[in-house]
C-alpha cells in the first residue's frame, strides 16, 4: 500500500518537498475542476432561468442525488488514501530512516539555536543573530525539536514543512533537503512581541563541502 | 395557541423608550439588539482590520509597533468572532425561527434576555482592555497556552480579555438553548420536523452546535482565568499545552459551523424565494445538515496537525468527509436554479455570492484537512485566505442576503436596490481583492500574524492589493450602511409579503405584532407552506378571491 509512486524518492529518502508536490498536483485541479464546475452550472441557471414564465415544481430527484452521495463518498476515499499514504511516509517511514546528521532545534523567545551534538557546533538566530542552520543535501536529518517557553513552530518554505516546538517536550522529525542553496525559515505560531524577528536562513551544501564546514566549525559557533 | 398565550399574560404595564427595548422579552426585540451590537462590533472589528492592513501594505513599516499589532491582530478576530459572527448567527435564528414554525414567543424568554445582557457585559469587558494601562488581549483569539499564562503575558488587558470571552461564551449558550428549545417545544400544530423551513433547521443544528460546544469555550477560557490569576498550574507542560488546545478546539470547530449554517440558510431562502421554486431536495439537505453538525464535533484536531500530539489520520478523515454533506448542499442549490424563474435582486445576487464563493471557502477547507498539506499552510496566509473566504466571502455574504431578504419583514420598509447592487458590486470586488492574494503569499511562506517582512520584498505586491482591497470592502460597508438610512428615511413601504415567499414569517404583518401572528396560521403541509398556498390557488383556476384564500386558511 505504502509503495512509493515514481520520482518520489531523491536518493532514497523521503523528501516532504516532493511528497507534497505530488498530493498538491492532485489536489488542485480537482479543486479547480469542482469550483469550474459549479460555478458554470450557476451561471448557467442564471442565463437560462432568468424571468421564465412558468417555474418548475419539481422539489427533488433522490435517485440522482442519491448516486451523486455515493459519487461523493468515493472521491472522500481516494482522496483520504492519497493523503494518508503521503502523511505516513512524511511521518513514519521518513522517522525510520537511519539519520546522517543529528541537529537539536531550540525555540526560544525570540530566537533559534542549532546545536550539532556530534561536531560540538552551536549557532543562534532570529532576535540575537544571524548564524543559518547548515544541513548536507540528500541525507536524512533528524531534528529534535524543543521549546524553552511557549509554543514556536518551526517553518521551512522549502520543504514545504513544519513542526510545533512545544515546551515540555521533544518531537523529532527527519528531513530531507534535495537542494542546494540558501533558503528561508520562521517562526509560524505566535509567540509573542518580537514573533516576526524569529527568522533564520537555512544554508544547504553538498555533503563534501557539509563534512569540511562541520570540521573547520568543530567545537564553535557556526 | 395565540389566544392562550395572550389570556395567560399578566397585565403589566411594560416601561416604554430605550428601557422597554433593551429590557422586552419579546425575541424579535432581543434578537435585534442583540444583531445591531453585533453590527457595531463588526464596525469596529473592521476598523482594527483596516489598520493592519494599512501596516502591511508595505513591507518595513512603523504605521504600528509590534505590541500594537499583536492587540490588533487579537481584537480583530475576537471581536469578529465572539462579538460578530457568531452572535449575529444566533441572533437571525432568533428572530426567525420563531415566526418560521409559527411559533408566538420564545421559551424562557428571560433566561434568553440574561444571555444578551452577559454576552453584551462580556463583549464590553473584553473591549474596556484598550483603557487598561497594558492594553487588551495580545494572544490571539485563541490565546494558546503557555504564551496566554500570568508568566509571558501578565497583566490586566489579558485577564479582561479572557474573563470577556468567558462572559460571551455563557450569554451565547444561555440565547442558543432558549432558541434550542423553542424550536423543539414551540412549534405551530402541523410544523413536524420534517416541515421545518430551510432556514429553521439550520438555525436548529446552529443551536445544537452552540449548546454542545460553547461549554467547551466556557471550561477554557474559566480555567485560564484561574490559571492566570492563581498558582493552579492547570495548563502546565507539553500536556497542558495540548489539552489546551483539545478543549479550545472542542469549541473552535464547532462554532466554525454556528458561524456558517444561519447564513448558509438564510442565502438557501433568499435564493429559493428569488427562483419562485421551492428549495430543492429538502431530506437530503436536512440529513446534510445533521451529517455537518455531527462530523463538526469529530474534527477539531486538524487544527492540531502540526502539534504532533494528536491522531493526524481520525481528524484528517472526519474533515474530509465533510465533502459528502457540502457537495449535497450544492447539488441542491443547482437543483433549486434549475427550472425555477429567476429574479436578479440584490438578496439572490448575495446569495449566489455566497455560494460561489464560499466554494473556495470549502475547497481549500479540504486542502488543508490533509495533514501533507497543511504541514505547509498550517499559520500561513494560506489559512488566512481559507477562513476569510469561509466567514467573510461566505457568511458575512450570506448575511447580506438574509438583510435584503428580510429587512422589509423586520422593519416594514424596503431596502433601496440600486444602493444594494452598488453593494453588491464593491464587496464581491473588495472581498476576493483582498483575500485571494493571501493564497498566493501563503503558499509562498509568508506566516499569518507577522508585523512586519522585510527580508521579503516579493510579498508587498500582493499585501498591496489586499490593503486595496479591504479598503474597497469598508467602502462597500458605507454603501450599505448609507442604503439603511436611507430606506428608513425615505420609506417605501414593503406590504406583508413583498417577495412571495413561502414560509410562515411571511403570513403576518411587517414588522410582526409582539405575538408574531394577527391572523390565523395558513395550512402547514410542507416547509414552504406559502408556496403549497399560491400553487394551489393557481391550479385551482382564476377566480381565486381573497375570501377563498382566507377559507383555505381558516379549514
Amino acid at each position: 500500500v505504502f509503495a512509493p509512486r515514481a520520482g518520489e524518492r531523491t536518493s532514497g529518502l523521503i523528501s516532504t518537498r516532493v511528497v507534497y508536490d505530488q498530493l498538491a498536483s492532485v489536489y488542485l485541479p480537482i479543486a479547480i475542476g469542482v469550483f469550474a464546475f459549479f460555478t458554470l452550472m450557476i451561471v448557467l441557471s442564471v442565463l437560462r432561468y432568468r424571468d421564465r414564465a412558468e417555474p418548475s415544481r419539481r422539489s427533488e430527484n433522490n435517485l440522482l442525488e442519491g448516486s451523486y452521495a455515493v459519487l461523493l463518498v468515493c472521491v472522500v476515499a481516494f482522496l483520504l488514501y492519497l493523503t494518508l499514504t503521503d502523511e505516513h511516509k512524511v511521518d513514519s517511514v521518513a522517522n525510520h530512516e537511519r539519520p546522517a546528521l543529528v541537529v537539536d532545534v531550540t525555540g526560544a523567545k525570540w530566537e533559534w539555536e542549532f546545536r550539532y551534538p556530534a561536531d560540538g557546533i552551536t549557532g543562534r538566530s532570529g532576535f540575537v543573530g544571524d548564524q543559518p542552520l547548515v544541513v548536507p543535501e540528500d541525507r536524512a536529518i533528524r531534528f529534535n525539536l524543543a521549546s524553552q517557553d511557549v509554543i514556536h513552530a518551526i517553518w521551512i518554505p522549502q520543504l514545504e514543512f513544519k513542526r510545533d516546538l512545544i515546551p515540555g517536550a521533544v518531537e523529532h522529525v527527519t528531513l530531507t533537503f534535495t537542494r542546494t542553496g540558501t533558503f528561508d525559515g520562521q517562526c509560524a505560531e505566535f509567540c509573542g512581541l518580537h514573533h516576526a524577528e524569529m527568522v533564520f536562513r537555512v544554508r544547504v551544501l553538498a555533503p563534501a563541502r557539509f563534512a569540511s564546514w562541520a570540521a573547520a566549525h568543530r567545537g564553535r559557533a557556526t | 395557541m395565540t389566544v392562550q398565550a395572550s389570556s395567560a399574560r399578566p397585565a403589566v404595564r411594560r416601561p416604554g423608550g430605550w428601557l422597554g427595548a433593551f429590557t422586552s422579552t419579546d425575541h424579535k426585540r432581543i434578537a435585534l439588539n442583540l444583531g445591531c451590537m453585533s453590527l457595531v462590533f463588526f464596525l469596529l472589528g473592521g476598523v482594527f482590520a483596516l489598520l493592519m492592513r494599512s501596516q502591511l501594505a508595505s513591507d518595513n513599516s512603523h504605521l504600528v509597533s509590534d505590541y500594537t499589532y499583536a492587540e490588533l491582530f487579537t481584537m480583530h478576530g475576537s471581536t469578529m468572532i465572539y462579538l460578530f459572527v457568531a452572535p449575529m448567527a444566533i441572533a437571525m435564528a432568533m428572530y426567525l425561527a420563531p415566526l418560521q414554525i409559527g411559533a408566538v414567543s420564545l421559551a424562557a424568554p428571560r433566561t434568553a434576555l440574561t444571555g444578551f445582557w452577559i454576552w453584551l457585559g462580556g463583549g464590553l469587558v473584553m473591549q474596556s482592555g484598550w483603557f487598561a494601562g497594558d492594553g487588551p488581549g495580545r494572544d490571539g483569539w485563541f490565546s494558546y497556552v503557555p504564551l496566554s499564562d500570568s508568566q509571558n503575558t501578565p497583566g490586566t488587558g489579558q485577564d479582561l480579555w479572557t474573563m470577556g470571552v468567558t462572559l460571551a461564551a455563557i450569554g451565547m449558550l444561555l440565547m442558543g438553548a432558549c432558541v434550542l428549545a423553542t424550536i423543539l417545544r414551540r412549534r405551530a400544530p402541523g410544523m413536524a420536523l420534517l416541515r421545518m423551513p430551510i432556514f429553521t433547521w439550520t438555525a436548529l443544528v446552529t443551536v445544537l452546535m452552540v449548546v454542545s460546544g460553547f461549554p467547551a469555550l466556557i471550561i477554557a477560557m474559566g480555567l485560564l482565568f484561574i490559571d492566570r490569576t492563581t498558582d493552579a498550574y492547570i495548563y502546565s507542560g507539553f500536556a497542558g499545552a495540548i489539552d489546551y488546545q483539545d478543549i479550545f478546539w472542542f469549541f473552535g470547530h464547532p462554532v466554525v459551523y454556528v458561524m456558517f449554517f444561519p447564513f448558509l440558510g438564510a442565502a438557501a431562502e433568499a435564493v429559493a424565494v428569488c427562483a419562485h421554486k421551492r428549495w430543492f431536495g429538502y431530506k437530503a439537505f436536512v440529513a446534510s445538515m445533521l451529517a455537518f453538525s455531527a462530523l463538526s464535533m469529530a474534527v477539531w484536531a486538524h487544527h492540531m496537525f502540526t502539534t504532533g500530539g494528536v491522531t493526524n489520520q481520525y481528524f484528517a478523515a472526519t474533515s474530509t468527509a465533510l465533502v459528502v454533506p457540502a457537495g449535497i448542499e450544492y447539488f441542491d442549490l443547482v437543483g433549486t436554479l434549475v427550472g425555477g424563474s429567476l429574479v436578479l435582486r440584490t438578496s439572490m445576487l448575495f446569495g449566489l455570492g455566497f455560494f460561489v464563493q464560499f466554494l473556495i471557502g470549502g475547497l481549500s477547507g479540504i486542502w488543508v484537512a490533509s495533514p501533507t498539506l497543511d504541514y505547509a499552510a498550517n499559520d500561513t496566509y494560506f489559512v488566512i485566505a481559507h477562513f476569510h473566504y469561509t466567514l467573510f466571502a461566505g457568511s458575512v455574504f450570506g448575511f447580506f442576503a438574509g438583510v435584503y431578504h428580510w429587512f422589509p419583514k423586520i422593519t416594514g420598509a424596503r431596502l433601496r436596490e440600486g444602493l444594494g447592487k452598488l453593494h453588491f458590486v464593491l464587496l464581491v470586488i473588495g472581498t476576493n481583492l483582498t483575500f485571494f492574494p493571501m493564497f498566493l503569499v501563503g503558499e509562498d511562506g509568508m506566516p499569518r500574524r507577522i508585523v512586519r517582512y522585510p527580508q521579503h520584498p516579493g510579498w508587498v505586491t500582493d499585501n498591496r492589493l489586499e490593503t486595496i482591497g479591504a479598503g474597497i470592502i469598508a467602502v462597500g460597508v458605507l454603501v450599505f450602511l448609507i442604503n439603511v438610512v436611507v430606506s428608513m428615511r425615505r420609506r417605501v413601504i414593503a406590504g406583508d409579503d413583498p417577495w412571495e415567499g413561502h414560509t410562515l414569517e411571511w403570513a403576518t404583518s411587517s414588522p410582526p405584532p409582539p405575538l408574531n401572528f394577527n391572523r390565523p396560521l395558513p395550512p402547514i403541509r410542507s416547509y414552504a407552506p406559502l408556496l403549497d398556498l399560491r400553487q394551489q390557488i393557481a391550479d385551482a383556476g382564476p377566480p381565486a378571491t381573497g375570501a377563498e384564500i382566507r377559507e383555505e386558511a381558516s379549514a
